[in-house]
């Protein structure tokens, strides 16, 4: 047998010890090969190596088409005023920006990750010290070269807390110093022009996954907190042409900058026809889009019928129908169990999503998840749920839920209402439109939200119902839960952290935090030739790799 | 007239402070603000994130000073950061020496103020968008005005013959059909590939690659953004322009066709006719000038209406014009931009009576305006 240590030193491929053991793992049968992708892509790990690693090369369809030079392409997009990425809201801003201001490290449509400005990354055994190193030979397209000191001073500002709405604060963990808000001492190192060494005090495995986010744009040293759609400067190869938001924005090639790999079309158009998808379709049919940027519902068939390609990818992006347990009567477990006692998600599924994904299990931890542990299934039961209800004395209690006016959030709610009306709850439905709904979408008293996909289980967690942070739309507090979610956050091991996870997971449908009924499967459609335009569990539009097929 | 003139136009900005002041007090009340400042801001900040941008923001003053500020009456805020000293303010664009920035910028300055949501002046946005309208609202009116008269003269020159009864059915159905209806009707019918004629049409091969009605997929498109980059053609333009027109136009041919239907059965249309003038004369030399002073009125009434109308009608064909500006600012808490909104709704509001009492006067002698 061949030995793989010396073929991984023929080619140059550097690993880790860990990604040796998931290999291992893997050729057991214990990770399944996206799983294995994503875990040793996150330790630094090149996905060639890792290939190398369990003996596979490559499937060709994770080869990236070469599209022929030039073309036009338009996007059907929403459109949002441009702003300081680190407060990036929406997908749709970084897919717009990212023409312009690029990121360290993408993350792939099969799981793994690998770098853009990042050459390659490599994490100490214990993950507490990440080496990053710089692609070389990158330029702004000011002139500028591109050095550790403009890696170094993004990472300073994705740690700085005390900007109103800074979602990177969050991603960079215990690198943020509680007591400043500020970049922790010593947590950055610039080691030489093109090296930079973070430095956390604890282990921290969502680093890499962190930096693949859309907030996360590399700006200029000199631009940090600024918007790249008004300063320009940026690494990409497309500058802003115009933008007039809420209708459309172009992005062309800017003739002045060398960009440092190939780059295809001329000119993107991104048009925004608002929220409601039968504009989508109305734009389509009318001939004034090539590509979606999602496509949703009875919309997807529709499309179909158009001869447009569709592009499916399944995700940990979900649905979750939450009680915020600052509101009575949800501050009873019970109640909360009834509820969850008397909704059977295959049911949502289909009403809700057209059965266009997976069933879900009330915990947020996707069976795609490195670290998901497989429970005994849920019981559905009606009547075991009123008599509960009645028990915690809420049976005359009306159940408010709310939702977004349209879409599946819409179709996915009405369904919950109507499976709680036949097990015998009051039920009220309130409606409110997109514009108006994220204002306060943390403290409704039982409503939807849309959760996008994570790359880790424990970064939900962590985002989502850890006791007093900014996302934990549950009111969620349980010291138990955020004991050993702490100490899940940092195992790197698989199994190790399964063990914990299968606790936690236990937890969370024990104290019925959420309805989480399905995991989403998403869609896109293009018009036939366009390519790499493929539906990203993300969402994300890499308009560097578009092109029409030659 | 001099002085009639003048005293609706103190009506009119009288009207305009009262209605642009309520429209502040409401866009300024805290909700609105927090709205605000999480569209600007990050959707998920916490509510002491909210309080610390708002304040940052120049929204944190009492709102009457705002309210001040915004019409140009008191100084415009600066604040000096704390931490870097950089000086900011109402008055004090990007980039400018806070030195040489005016103490006022309002509206009597003629400064519409900024769009939160568009991040542009107010003055840049709104005049396109206006243009836009205007465009919509000139075909609107170029169909609606001759097809509701021909229809109104010819149903009432014969008050309760058939061709009455059958047009006077249309008027009525058509003006009792909201655009939101009519609006969906046509696009199922006439823009839609799988329903309507449209799949037919391209079935027989008349629409498609070859078709010789074009190459589309729809007869005619059921969105009108290709019309904004000045590429109007019959196919992107039809729809959203009779979805208006039908509205206006059955209310239109009801007043034209009483009016009408009183002015048939008058003396001197009695005696024009024992004199043996032919119907034809009768109608279109004796009839047709005084049926018409009434519709004069209701056409002019109908520009308020239309206002409402491209609301609807923008927002269902993606035409970017004043109506979809207006549900955008509304729904983003755009404060200045929806206030600038108000301003031209006022205007037109009151320019287009000032216009139809004027108007009536010169076609009726009978009236004085004192």
């Amino acid at each position: 047998m061949k030995d793989f240590a010396n073929v991984q030193a023929e080619k140059g491929l550097t690993t880790h010890p860990v990604a040796e053991m998931y290999a291992r793992e893997h050729k057991e049968g214990k990770l399944d090969r996206r799983e294995f992708l994503v875990r040793t892509t996150a330790l630094g790990v090149s996905a060639a190596a890792a290939y190398s690693l369990i003996g596979a090369t490559p499937a060709a369809a994770q080869e990236r088409a070469v599209p022929a030079e030039g073309g036009t392409l338009r996007i059907q997009t929403r459109v949002y005023a441009g702003k300081d990425p680190r407060v990036y809201d929406w997908s749709e801003l970084g897919n717009l920006s990212r023409g312009i201001v690029e990121y360290l490290v993408e993350y792939n449509r099969d799981g793994s990750f690998s770098g853009v400005l990042l050459e390659s990354w490599e994490a100490n055994e214990d993950a507490t010290q990440y080496t990053l190193r710089l692609r070389p030979g990158v330029t702004w397209n000011n002139g500028d070269a591109f050095t550790a000191e403009d890696v170094a001073a993004n990472f300073v500002g994705w740690c700085d807390s005390t900007v109103e709405g800074n979602s990177m604060a969050a991603r960079m963990g215990a690198l943020v110093d509680p007591d400043t808000g500020q970049a922790r001492e010593g947590g950055i190192e610039v080691v030489d022009d093109l090296t930079v060494r973070i430095n956390f005090p604890s282990p921290e495995i969502a680093l890499i996954p962190g930096m693949a986010d859309y907030p996360s744009a590399v700006q200029h040293r000199d631009h940090i907190g600024e918007d790249p759609l008004e300063h320009g400067i940026g690494t990409g190869a497309y500058m802003l042409e115009s933008i007039e938001v809420g209708i459309s924005a172009v992005l062309v090639r800017n003739p002045d900058h060398t960009y440092w790999r190939d780059a295809y079309l001329d000119r993107i158009e991104f048009v925004d026809v608002g929220e409601d998808p039968a504009n989508w379709f109305a734009s389509a049919e009318a001939d004034e889009v090539d590509m979606t940027y999602q496509t949703t519902g009875d919309f997807i068939d529709l499309f179909d019928g158009l001869g447009w390609e569709r592009s499916e990818v399944t995700t940990a992006a979900t649905y979750v129908l939450r009680m915020n347990q600052n509101n009575a009567p949800y501050d009873d477990v019970r109640v909360r169990q009834a509820v969850n006692l008397a909704v059977d998600p295959a049911v949502l599924l289909e009403l809700g999503y057209s059965g266009l994904g997976t069933e879900a299990e009330n915990h947020h931890v996707c069976p795609i998840h490195p670290e998901y542990a497989e429970l005994p299934p849920l019981t559905f039961d009606p009547e075991a749920a009123l008599a509960l209800l009645q028990e915690a004395g809420a049976a005359d209690h009306v159940f408010e839920i709310t939702s977004l006016d349209d879409g599946f959030e819409r179709d996915t709610a009405d369904a919950l209402g109507a499976m709680l009306r036949d097990a015998g709850f009051n039920v009220e439905r309130v409606i409110i439109p997109g514009a108006t709904y994220w204002n306060d979408w943390t403290s409704y008293p039982f409503s939807g939200t849309t959760w996008n996909h994570r790359e880790l289980g424990v970064q939900i967690l962590n985002l989502a119902y850890r006791s007093g942070v900014a996302w934990n739309e549950a009111a969620y507090s349980n010291p138990d839960f955020d004991a050993l979610l702490d100490e899940a956050s940092g195992i790197q091991d698989a199994d190790a952290r399964r063990e914990i996870m299968a606790q936690i997971e236990q937890i969370m449908q024990d104290d019925a935090v959420i309805n989480q009924p399905y995991w989403r499967s998403l869609f896109r459609h293009h018009k036939a030739g366009i390519l790499n335009a493929e539906m990203h569990p993300k969402f994300e539009i890499n308009v560097h790799y578009l092109g029409y097929a030659a | 007239m001099g002085a009639f003139i003048l005293r609706r136009t103190g009506v009119m900005i009288l009207t305009a402070l009262c209605l642009t002041f309520v429209v502040f007090f409401l866009t300024n009340l805290f909700p609105n603000l927090e709205k605000l400042a999480k569209t600007q801001g990050n959707a998920r900040m916490s509510d002491a994130e909210v309080v610390s941008w708002l304040d940052r923001n120049g929204y944190g003053g009492p709102m009457i000073l705002r309210y001040g500020e915004w019409l140009g009456v008191v100084p415009g805020w600066t604040r000096e950061d704390p931490q870097t000293g950089e000086i900011t303010g109402r008055c004090i664009d990007f980039g400018m020496d806070p030195a040489d920035a005016p103490r006022f910028c309002g509206l009597l300055q003629g400064d519409l103020g900024y769009s939160t949501v568009s991040n542009d002046e107010v003055a840049h946005i709104i005049g396109g968008r206006l243009v836009l309208t205007g465009i919509l609202m000139f075909w609107a009116f170029a169909i609606m005005v001759p097809a509701a008269l021909l229809v109104g003269v010819l149903a009432g020159m014969r008050e309760g013959s058939r061709l009455d009864r059958s047009l006077s059915t249309f008027s009525i159905a058509s003006t009792a059909t909201p655009e939101y209806v009519s609006g969906v009707v046509f696009i199922v019918l006439l823009a839609s590939s799988t329903a309507g004629v449209s799949s037919t049409l391209s079935e027989w091969g008349w629409l498609g690659p070859d078709g010789w009605l074009g190459d589309r997929n729809t007869l005619f498109l059921g969105s009108a953004r290709s019309a904004m980059d000045g590429g109007i053609t019959f196919w992107n333009f039809t729809l959203p322009v009779v979805t208006i027109a039908l509205y206006g136009m059955g209310y239109i041919a009801r007043m034209t066709r009483a009016s009408m239907a009183e002015v048939m059965t008058s003396q001197y249309i009695r005696t024009a006719r024992l004199k043996g003038v032919s119907f034809r004369n009768i109608v279109l030399k004796h009839a047709l000038r005084n049926a018409l002073i009434a519709p004069f009125t209701v056409i002019m009434l109908q520009f308020p209406w239309l206002l409402t109308g491209v609301v609807i009608v923008e927002t269902l064909f993606s035409y970017n014009g004043f109506g979809w500006t207006l549900v955008q600012a509304a729904s983003n808490n755009d404060i200045e931009l929806l206030l600038a909104c108000s301003i031209v709704a006022v205007l037109v509001v009151l320019v287009t009576q000032l216009i139809s009492d004027i108007g009536y006067v010169l076609l009726n002698p009978r009236i004085r305006i004192s």
